[in-house]
């Protein structure tokens, strides 16, 4: 019997308890158009989803074990919303494994990554933990060889496995005052990690500037005698050294100051007799109106037996 | 070109008489164009018709057609009236529709005509009974069951007169029915339909008004009507029945219920009662001069008494007495204003209904009333006809010199004559004037007579009766403060942005609940009353032993509680019809007596009595007399020695039981009244908000300073320390400007009285009582360049400031700990501000800190913007940067910003100088606090800070903050809650009927804030429904933008309807605990997962503690030590609400220590749906729960999933392992 799927995903049970079930659904990875990288070879990625909330890599190469052995599990969010990252800091230590020029170009304002020698981050002490994601996450599993992933297709999935966790990561309570310890690391790592950021922000700040065609302070002139005025921001983003020669607004609309403008003539509203006719008859009418809404309105209430005091 | 001219003037001139001759409507001009080419065409024609004519045709067609937009003279003249004799044209429609509501319906009265023809002629065709001795007589009677309601003094064997019957000498309908002015009661009572049978003045003699001889002839004379009436041969199919107005035996009349038959006669549908007065003619024999107040016409010589006891006036029983003359003589009076004053009748129907809302009148089943009230529709006539008529001037009397009232304009519409008389109520010195109806020809007895034998005054002008005469002082200074309340309600018709409309809290609003109304509710049972100085000459002036009892209860406690109580009110159940076996009224064993403090002195612990130095020694024997063992001399700081009374008292809590402390001192020695018979609900309340005792009691004696007072000491040392740091250049490049508090902690509101955890304490307390809550606040450095321009940047550079201001403050202090918190547990972006500073003291308070950089805004609103800080780049604003996680994490860090920099500190300074303001608000607080959380809603669902600003609208009104003189400050506080029940009571009235579309206003920062100029910062969409604005946030959504939702919301409706059910049930039968209104009922849940309650850090606080719970794991956990807001349930909830299961179920929990949790699923999540990589949730194949005919659908039910709620309970059990003990499936 071949395993159920369901819209071209096989379905692998797992029991967590006697009474309880989970299901992962898994289909073979196939490159698609949009794929950002080449991180996940088609032929031996498998795509997962539904993955348990609080699984780790360990827990998934554990359970997939059984068909060959798995390079590497990575997690993908299932939202937009969603977290991309187990910890905060995993940013500056991911940076080091990805090779440099291809990201940088791809995005290059996301994260300053043109360096040369960039300091090293220090990273904050956090022990191996569990990471809980969005429940119904995604998941990419990528073996070793495409054989396992034929080995895994092909093996019936009828049965329930069970699912062990990785005795390495607490998970309950433990879980949980681990966090919170972890949340709290020691004050010469704090130092260390900010100062180490900080290093690296700087770096990346003197970078821009260096490959920005203008210097701050210093008035750009061109070969024919001009120099070059902007507008002034605020803080460290100017760029250039003019002054600014037009106002906010126009820069932003397009308008020119209010003096020069002619004013709207004004029409003489109370002016002849029919004028002010009209408007005596106007505010009856309505005062007319507002009393018919005034009524509708309690009518309204009345109707909903609101009046009845008691 | 003339002719063209011409032509054209002709034109307009035309189409300007067609506007004069039809003052149409339309604005477009078209349909004269129209008509004009017509008439043109026509002239053309040569025809000449006559324009006149035309437009009349016209004219008609139009008003055919518009004619409901035209206003006629008439239709403007009574819209004009509407929006200038009323309060707005919306409030005179209103009454319009209230009005037919509470008055008696026309199509329904001729049956009762029918009756009331037939009873007179079955009245005036009664035999004479010849004058027999009054036991004889009444013996006679009993025979046919019918007993004479006889009043003490009772007539004995050896009385020498007799009395007799004689038809009456005329028989008339007289009072509300009469002058067409019934308003209907309160809990369906009936209209009462007057009929005064007048005695013949043959059967009185002229020493008749003495010891209460009228009163037994008029028993015997209204006893036998009675048994003539009942008797079945009489034809008069009704029930008959005695009721005694204000349970006074000497005012009892008859009661005439129709049975319902359905015959000619039968006007049960009228809902109406007839009531059969005995009257007295003004021609009878006795001598009216003998019945002023000040005359004494009871002359029993009592046992041990001296003479002077018969010669103590009488005023109650000679009110009584004259009150047998009044019926006619109002009628008529009534009947002559009513004549001039075209609005009298709608004008006294809005009072009623107002004062019935109020429970100034008669009360159904079950319902209480307040003292003194009962009967008094001739009162609430003759408060208006005083306002007609104006006030008669006094020459004596302690209101001399004033001026006196001046008579109001006949022309005054319903509604002006109804504020005058709030005006009048609001703004009468009961205690101190006595009020005189001008009467024509002046009052027969002086004003000094009514005021040395009255505690209030009211006199009419037809009449000479005290209308108010027994009415409690009480009593009345509690109705002076509803007109208060109501005309400030009148007042402030805006509140804010928010409109609202003062009708229903005015007219439709049942405003008798005691417990909004009183600050203390004190139920006593009377069974065991006995006063210590009985007074037989009081109880028989009084008419009855427990009207004598109550009489001087109420005096007593007010002589006892002095200014500590703006009005002291007693309620009772109405006066209710007995049958005609039973001679007495029977009166209710329980009442209620509700306080309305005067917060400036209510909690006073020292009472002044005279000085030892008084010569006057009656004066001290009469302050030893009351107080009892109380009084004792003392000697103050002053110097000076004077007798007092002392209330000692050991915590907060029993400062604000002082008052009623003494009101049940008072009962125990003046009435005899023991503790157990007295019932209050304050010290239920009061277990509420403190810690169990078995936690407690290590802080008593650790000589630890605790409380609020505690933290913000050890606040102000914190603060001390950090700008110290901020002297060495070296240690922090920058100073710090500002640290402002920001928790609740230090501002009294906090559910539990803030305590410390120092390490002495903590290692003998159970680990789950070992909670310490970290007390917020944020630091502001002074503003520097410096600073990175780049969010992430700025984050770290937040964690070396705090990582410095660490460092510093341990090498300044040692037995100080701090850290930094890098996050916190959930996977979060890294612009959103996470870092906090950790600092717990030597005693043990834990604080924890955050850093504000106010560039963070201008940074976050540049992304959400999507402007680049170069303005002359003009802003792209294209969808997708709207969808980006940037965008996303930075909408999420922008509220939160400005949630925790802006709103939070100003909030904090706001609610604190409130708690400083109103002793009751912080309260109040507390316990609704603990009421949403023990319903697992707080912090989950509803943050704290809108609790607090939903409770601080009962104390706020506009301008509460601005310094105004006296007057005015007294006014404005008439409605504000002086004890914290009474604020818990009323928001939770408030959160039953509330609507919450419709939004809030909350003046909190008073009138004279600065209100900040903030750029509108964009926001998540907000999940909540509730809007509570104030003037820093006009959206209203600050502390509402995560809930509650829609269901949420109507969830604490249903709760509070509850609630409020429950709390009106402990009130009247003052029984039940006050732990079943926080008892949380967890059948609507799906699942309840039940935890171990020894590893929950806050067990302690649960509002169910279980003490074996504490004790057990009393070992020295050092794992579980110093782990400052450590709330491991929380923790998880978080997790699992604002992550994990964010759309897979909602989850409800206890804030304070709960040991289990809630989960309600999405319902969408139930049914099957399509297959979908990102699901969001855990699902399996619809198909596993396939029934057997969807086998055969497979192939389209193949693809549908649906929610794996097994699998997902399975996944809590993991995740939770080690805390959760169980989890209960219910639906």
């Amino acid at each position: 019997m071949s395993p159920p799927t369901i819209n071209g995903f096989t379905e692998i049970p797992i029991s967590y308890t006697s009474s309880s079930t989970h299901y992962i659904y898994a289909r073979a990875h196939t490159s698609s158009t949009k794929a950002p990288t080449n991180s996940w070879p088609s032929g031996r990625t498998m795509f997962l989803v539904n993955v348990p909330p609080d699984a780790t890599e360990r827990d998934l190469i554990l359970l997939f074990k059984p068909y060959g052995t798995v390079e590497k599990v990575t997690f993908d969010s299932g939202s937009t919303l969603d977290d991309s990252n187990a910890d905060e800091e995993s940013e500056y230590e991911g940076d080091e494994e990805i090779d440099e020029p291809q990201d940088a170009e791809a995005e290059p304002e996301d994260q300053p990554r043109k360096r040369r020698k960039p300091p090293k981050v220090f990273p904050l002490p956090f022990p191996s933990l569990r990471t809980l994601r969005k429940t119904g996450q995604l998941a990419h599993v990528v073996f070793l060889d495409s054989s396992s992933l034929d080995r895994f297709f092909s093996a019936s999935h009828t049965k329930p496995r069970p699912w062990s966790l990785s005795p390495e990561e607490p998970s309950g309570l433990a879980h949980y005052t681990a966090l919170y310890d972890s949340l709290r690391p020691p004050l010469d790592a704090v130092r260390q990690h900010a100062n180490t950021a900080m290093d690296l922000y700087e770096f990346e700040l003197a970078k821009s500037k260096r490959q920005s065609k203008y210097k701050k302070g210093e008035a750009i002139v061109d070969e024919d005698g001009f120099t070059l005025v902007t507008r002034g921001g605020a803080y460290g983003q100017t760029v250039g050294g003019g002054v600014s020669v037009a106002t906010k607004k126009f820069q932003e609309t397009g308008e020119t100051s209010e003096r020069n403008k002619k004013r709207p003539v004004k029409e003489k509203t109370s002016f002849y007799a029919f004028q002010k006719a009209e408007k005596q008859r106007n505010d009856l009418l309505q005062l007319k109106k507002n009393w018919e809404l005034d009524k509708a309105k309690v009518e309204k209430l009345k109707a909903s037996r609101k009046f009845k005091p008691y | 070109m003339t002719a063209e001219l011409k032509r054209k003037r002709g034109e307009s001139s035309t189409s300007r008489k067609l506007r004069k001759v039809s003052p149409a409507v339309n604005e477009d001009p078209t349909p004269f164009v129209v008509s004009e080419a017509e008439s043109d065409a026509e002239n053309d024609g040569g025809v000449g018709l006559d324009e006149e004519e035309w437009q009349g045709v016209a004219q008609e067609e139009h008003s055919s057609v518009k004619k409901s937009t035209k206003p006629t003279g008439e239709e403007i003249r009574a819209i004009k009236d509407a929006s200038n004799l009323f309060r707005s044209s919306t409030f005179k429609l209103q009454i319009d529709a209230l009005l037919p509501n509470v008055q008696p319906k026309s199509k329904r009265k001729p049956p009762l005509e029918r009756f009331l023809l037939s009873l007179h002629t079955h009245l005036s065709r009664l035999p004479d009974i010849p004058a027999k001795h009054p036991l004889e007589a009444a013996r006679g009677l009993l025979k046919n069951g019918v007993s004479v309601p006889y009043s003490a003094p009772l007539p004995t064997e050896d009385t020498q007169w007799k009395v007799a019957f004689s038809k009456p000498s005329d028989i008339t309908l007289v009072g509300s029915w009469a002058n067409k002015t019934s308003v209907k009661g309160h809990d369906g009572t009936t209209y009462g339909v007057d009929l005064a049978v007048e005695m013949p003045s043959s059967i009185f003699q002229e020493k008749d008004y003495l010891n209460g001889r009228f009163f037994h002839k008029k028993a015997f004379y209204l006893a036998t009507i009675a048994a003539a009436i009942a008797n079945p041969k009489s034809g008069l199919n009704v029930n008959v029945s005695y009721l005694s107005t204000n349970d006074d035996p000497r005012l009892t009349k008859l009661v005439l219920e129709p049975k319902l038959d359905g015959s000619q006669t039968d006007f049960t549908k009228l809902n109406a009662r007839v009531y059969i007065i005995p009257t007295l003619s003004p021609q009878s024999p006795l001598s009216l001069h003998r019945l002023s107040p000040a005359h004494a016409n009871i002359r029993v010589a009592s046992e041990g008494d001296s003479d002077d006891s018969s010669k103590l006036p009488s005023p109650l029983y000679n009110t009584a007495l004259l009150t047998s003359l009044t019926p006619k003589s109002y009628l008529l009076s009534i009947h002559a204003i009513q004549q001039n004053v075209p609005a009298f009748n709608d004008a006294l129907s809005l009072i009623r209904v107002w004062a019935n809302q109020r429970g100034y009148g008669e009360s159904g089943a079950g319902g209480v009333s307040v003292r003194g009230f009962d009967s008094k529709g001739p009162w609430w006539t003759a408060l208006l006809v005083l306002l007609i008529l104006g006030e008669e001037p006094t020459s004596a009397g302690k209101g001399l010199g004033k001026a006196k009232r001046k008579p109001l304009g006949r022309g005054l519409s319903s509604y002006q004559l109804f504020r005058a008389v709030l005006d009048f109520l609001a703004k009468h010195d009961f205690e101190n004037e006595a009020t005189f109806v001008k009467a024509d020809e002046g009052h027969r007895y002086t004003p000094d007579e009514y005021q040395s034998n009255h505690e209030v005054v009211f006199v009419e002008s037809s009449s000479t009766v005290n209308l108010l005469a027994g009415v409690p002082l009480g009593s009345m200074k509690l109705l002076s403060g509803d007109a208060q309340k109501t005309l400030e309600i009148l007042n402030s018709s805006t509140n804010g942005s928010v409109t609202v409309d003062p009708f229903p809290e005015v007219f439709l609003q049942d405003h008798r609940d005691l417990q909004t109304r009183f600050d203390a509710v004190v139920h006593v049972d009377l069974s065991t009353v006995k006063s210590r100085k009985p007074n037989i000459h009081l109880t028989l002036d009084s008419g009855s032993a427990s009207n004598a009892v109550l009489n001087s209860l109420s005096s007593m406690l007010c002589q006892g509680l002095g200014n500590r109580i703006k009005s002291l009110a007693i309620l009772h159940p109405s006066s209710s019809p007995r049958l005609l076996s039973q001679a007495h009224p029977s009166t209710s064993h329980t009442i209620h007596i509700g306080l309305v403090y005067n917060t400036e002195h209510a909690f006073r612990q020292v009472d002044h009595g005279p000085p030892a130095t008084e010569t006057d020694t009656t004066v001290i024997e009469r302050f030893r007399d009351f107080w009892g063992d109380k009084a004792e001399l003392r000697r103050f700081k002053d110097g000076s020695i004077v007798e007092s009374v002392v209330w000692d008292v050991q915590t907060i809590d029993e400062k604000a039981h002082v008052p009623t402390r003494i009101l049940k001192h008072i009962l125990q020695r003046h009435f005899n009244i023991s503790g157990e018979a007295v019932h209050t609900w304050q010290t239920s309340f009061d277990g509420l908000v403190r810690l169990p005792e078995s936690v407690s009691r290590y802080y008593v004696g650790s000589g630890l300073s605790m409380g609020t007072k505690g933290a913000l000491g050890a606040f102000d040392g914190l603060v001390k320390a950090i700008k110290a740091l901020s002297n060495d250049e070296n240690l922090l490049p920058l100073s710090v400007m500002n640290i402002s508090a920001a928790s609740d902690s230090l501002r009294y509101t906090s559910v539990f009285s803030p305590v410390p955890l120092p390490s002495s304490i903590a290692s003998v307390l159970p680990s789950n009582a070992r909670y310490v809550y970290p007390i917020d606040f944020v630091i502001e450095f002074e503003k520097s360049a410096s600073w990175p321009d780049d969010l992430k940047a700025i984050q770290k550079v937040k964690l070396a400031f705090l990582e410095r201001i660490a460092m510093g403050l341990m090498k300044n202090d040692p037995a100080l700990k701090a850290g930094v918190v890098v996050g916190n547990g959930l996977a979060d972006s890294d612009i959103l501000d996470v870092a906090r500073l950790e600092v717990v003291n030597a005693e043990g308070w834990a604080f924890s800190g955050r850093v504000w950089h106010d560039r963070e805004a201008t940074l976050l609103d540049r992304i959400i913007n999507n402007t680049s800080g170069l303005p002359h780049v003009a802003a792209k604003k294209s969808k997708e940067a709207r969808q980006g996680k940037e965008y996303h994490d930075a909408i999420r860090a922008r509220e939160s910003y400005t949630r925790l920099f802006v709103h939070s500190p100003q909030h904090h300074r706001a609610i604190a100088k409130l708690c400083h303001q109103f002793p009751a608000f912080a309260g109040s607080v507390r316990l609704a606090k603990r009421w949403f959380a023990s319903h697992w809603l707080l912090r989950g669902h509803i943050s704290e800070e809108v609790i607090e600003l939903l409770c601080a609208q009962f104390f706020v009104s506009d301008g509460w903050d601005v310094e105004v003189d006296d007057e005015r400050d007294a006014l404005n506080r008439t409605a504000v809650p002086g004890s914290k029940e009474r604020g818990f009571a009323s928001l939770i009235r408030f959160l039953k009927e509330w609507k919450w579309e419709n939004g809030l206003f909350v003046p909190l920062y008073g009138s004279s804030a600065l209100v900040s100029k903030q750029p509108k910062a964009v926001t998540a969409a907000s999940t909540g429904v509730w809007r509570v604005q104030t003037r820093m946030d006009e959206e209203g959504a600050i502390w509402t933008m995560h809930g509650p939702d829609a269901v949420v919301a109507r969830r604490v409706q249903a709760l509070a309807q509850a609630t409020w059910k429950c709390l009106q049930d402990m009130e009247t039968s003052g029984k039940g605990s006050v732990m079943s209104i926080f008892d949380h009922p967890t059948e609507d849940y799906n699942v309840v997962i039940k935890l171990n309650p020894t590893v929950i850090p806050r067990y302690h606080q649960n509002v169910v503690l279980d003490e074996s719970n504490l004790s057990k794991y009393h070992k020295n956990d050092a794992n579980s030590l110093a782990r400052p807001g450590f709330d491991l349930l929380n923790i998880c909830t978080r997790i699992c609400r604002c992550h994990t299961y964010q759309d897979t179920f909602r989850i409800f929990h206890d804030y304070f220590g709960g040991d289990r949790f809630g989960i309600v699923w999405d319902p969408s999540l139930k049914e099957p749906r399509p297959f979908r990589v990102i699901g969001a949730f855990s699902f399996c194949s619809s198909a596993e729960s396939r029934e057997p005919e969807s086998a055969t659908k497979k192939g389209k039910d193949k693809d549908m999933v649906v929610l794996n709620d097994q699998g997902v309970l399975g996944e809590i059990e993991r995740l939770g392992r080690g805390i959760v003990s169980g989890i209960i499936v219910q639906i």
